[in-house]
């Protein structure tokens, strides 16, 4: 709980790691990695940057007809 | 001078006493040019709100000049200097190492600010921030900027003594952290940045007293080397803010040391070539310059952000994982601390200025894209996602850290505090999104009235963007109530604010 006015990282500041708390991440990383969530949101931020990217040259032919 | 150095009771770093006072005063300052900025700002909108049409165009542009150097040069650049001061001194348990001549340089900084504002708000420089030649200000509007920018880079010389000093007086062991390594690299690219401004002010200046000529093409190349790189200052210091707060809110962990500080040399080597957007369209520049610049050295800054926006919320997320957060996809998200103000500002940062921002100026580097998008709403769109919800929405995220641990006081209006970045960032998410709409039908940028009533020529665009930027607006003005949210409860904490509890004597060196 955070007090009155003062951020939660000072009043309750995270636990320092271990080697041990490392390691043990390490074990349990799957196939996406010690960090999937991150992982499906930098896929998300691809398909967004593709569909945004194209949409662009798609627009670009609109305007700028050629013949 | 007084020195002396206090113990941090919180993270256990020795504090320099005039490492104290340069951040507070800085801080300050930038707090008090955010005002400035922001109701500029707001007057802006209400303008460009074409059911508002507040300002005439006099005014509005004025206006709108003034918006602009607060925020994009003043604001930024003062609180830039505070976090130099933490993250040289602070982080490395140092202290100033040349303290008259930092204080000297910060009354030089203000002094300039100072002769600029006057110039814009008494209408002697209604040029915009980008001043470009031949609109004429007068003549201490230049000098100034190359004041404040003298300033700056002797500051930025201070900040490199102080890791000398670090590193003579073995304050610290191993490598400079990664935060300071941002730092470091902040400050290397405003160097870059400030020799550009005056290598194009100080023949200005001349101009402006009736000495010598400025080619016009030479002057947007160089000047953007200045306008544009010094955004980057920016976001190598808030790529160092995020690391900074990551580390703070939630105990994430740096995933690859190598990769993150790899990632900042390129910001380093490249970013000043993206410089070369801003001139797709000119006439002056041929196709292999501007394709090499923005098509090739452009991407691997892109690169360097890219990376950072992958390794930050991963080392939130390994952080929060190893401390038993390990649940499904999400639970490290989903039961981090979103009452934190500075981790929700720190998530929204990230999350906008990468989706937002990074998409949209990417997008605008590439030579045809550019020609549908330049002088259009969308630009504007584009940097008030990078700067204002990326950027300035870090700072404020670290604010509420550097109020407790520098200022000690704890922060007031605490339940306002931990709604603010939420107001601003929803705001201003809205706000950029509706400006790039609007700019995807041909809306202008810098233009006073979008009817072009009393214009010798007619245009017409799709009734849609009267509800777009009805939408534009009303972002705007909720992004505002954010912003005069974060100023009432720093003014408010650092001046009238209560004291935190815990010993802040500062002892002489020699004795601690």
């Amino acid at each position: 709980m955070s007090m009155h006015g003062v951020p939660n990282g000072i009043v309750n500041p995270p636990r320092p790691l271990t080697d041990a708390d490392e390691e043990a991440a390490q074990e349990k990383a799957g196939g996406f990695g010690m960090a999937p969530g991150t992982m499906v949101m930098a896929l998300v931020f691809l398909a967004v940057f593709a569909v945004y990217y194209f949409t662009n040259w798609k627009l670009l032919s609109v305007v700028w007809q050629v013949g | 001078m007084k020195g002396g150095f206090r113990i941090c009771p919180t993270t256990a770093l020795r504090v320099h006493r005039q490492a104290d006072g340069l951040i507070k005063a800085n801080a300050v300052a930038a707090t008090v040019l955010l005002l400035v900025g922001g109701i500029t700002g707001l007057l802006v909108l209400l303008t460009r709100w074409q059911a508002v049409h507040l300002l005439d165009a006099v005014m509005f542009y004025r206006v709108l000049t003034i918006h602009g150097m607060s925020m994009l040069i003043f604001f930024i650049i003062f609180f830039e200097m505070a976090i130099l001061y933490f993250a040289g001194p602070v982080l490395l348990n140092s202290r100033v190492p040349a303290p008259k001549l930092g204080w000297s340089m910060f009354w030089l900084m203000v002094l300039g600010a100072v002769m600029v504002e006057w110039t814009m708000w008494t209408g002697r420089a209604d040029v915009l921030f980008t001043s470009y030649v031949p609109l004429k200000a007068h003549p201490l509007f230049y000098l100034g900027v190359i004041l404040f920018a003298v300033g700056t880079l002797i500051t930025v010389a201070v900040f490199f003594g102080s890791l000398v000093v670090a590193k003579r007086e073995k304050t610290y062991e191993g490598s400079v952290p990664l935060v300071t390594y941002g730092a470091i690299t902040a400050a290397i690219i405003a160097v870059i940045t400030l020799v550009h401004g005056a290598a194009i002010y100080i023949p200005t200046f001349l101009w402006s007293i009736g000495i010598g000529n400025v080619d016009p093409q030479v002057y947007r190349m160089v000047w953007w080397g200045l306008g544009h790189s010094s955004q980057q200052i920016n976001v190598a210091a808030m790529v160092a803010v995020w690391y900074l707060l990551g580390a703070l809110t939630v105990g994430s962990v740096v995933i690859n040391e190598k990769i993150s500080r790899t990632a900042f040399v390129l910001y380093i080597l490249f970013i000043s070539m993206a410089s070369a957007h801003h001139l797709l369209v000119d006439p002056g520049m041929g196709p292999t310059w501007k394709v090499v610049n923005t098509s090739y050295f452009m991407y691997m800054a892109v690169l360097a952000s890219m990376i950072h926006g992958f390794t930050v919320p991963a080392g939130i997320e390994v952080g929060q994982r190893v401390r038993g957060l390990t649940k499904g996809m999400f639970e490290w998200l989903r039961r981090a601390p979103w009452g934190d103000p500075g981790f929700s500002a720190l998530v929204f940062s990230v999350i906008i200025f990468g989706f937002v921002g990074g998409i949209t100026g990417v997008t605008f580097g590439t030579e045809q894209i550019n020609i549908i998008a330049h002088n259009t709403l969308r630009i504007p769109g584009h940097f008030h996602a990078t700067v204002v919800a990326g950027t300035a929405l870090a700072f404020m995220g670290v604010t509420y850290y550097v109020i407790p641990l520098i200022f000690r006081k704890k922060v007031a209006f605490w339940p306002l505090a931990k709604i603010q970045p939420y107001l601003f960032a929803f705001g201003m998410l809205i706000f950029s999104v509706a400006m790039t709409f609007a700019g995807t039908f041909g809306i202008p940028r810098r233009h006073w009235d979008m009817t072009f009533s009393d214009a010798l020529f007619d245009v017409q665009f799709s009734p849609a963007v009267n509800l777009v930027v009805t939408v534009m607006a009303l972002g705007g003005l909720i992004a505002a109530l954010g912003g005069a949210i974060y100023i009432l409860v720093t003014v408010w904490s650092v001046f009238l604010g209560q004291p935190m509890e815990g010993d802040a004597t500062y002892v002489d060196a020699r004795s601690s």
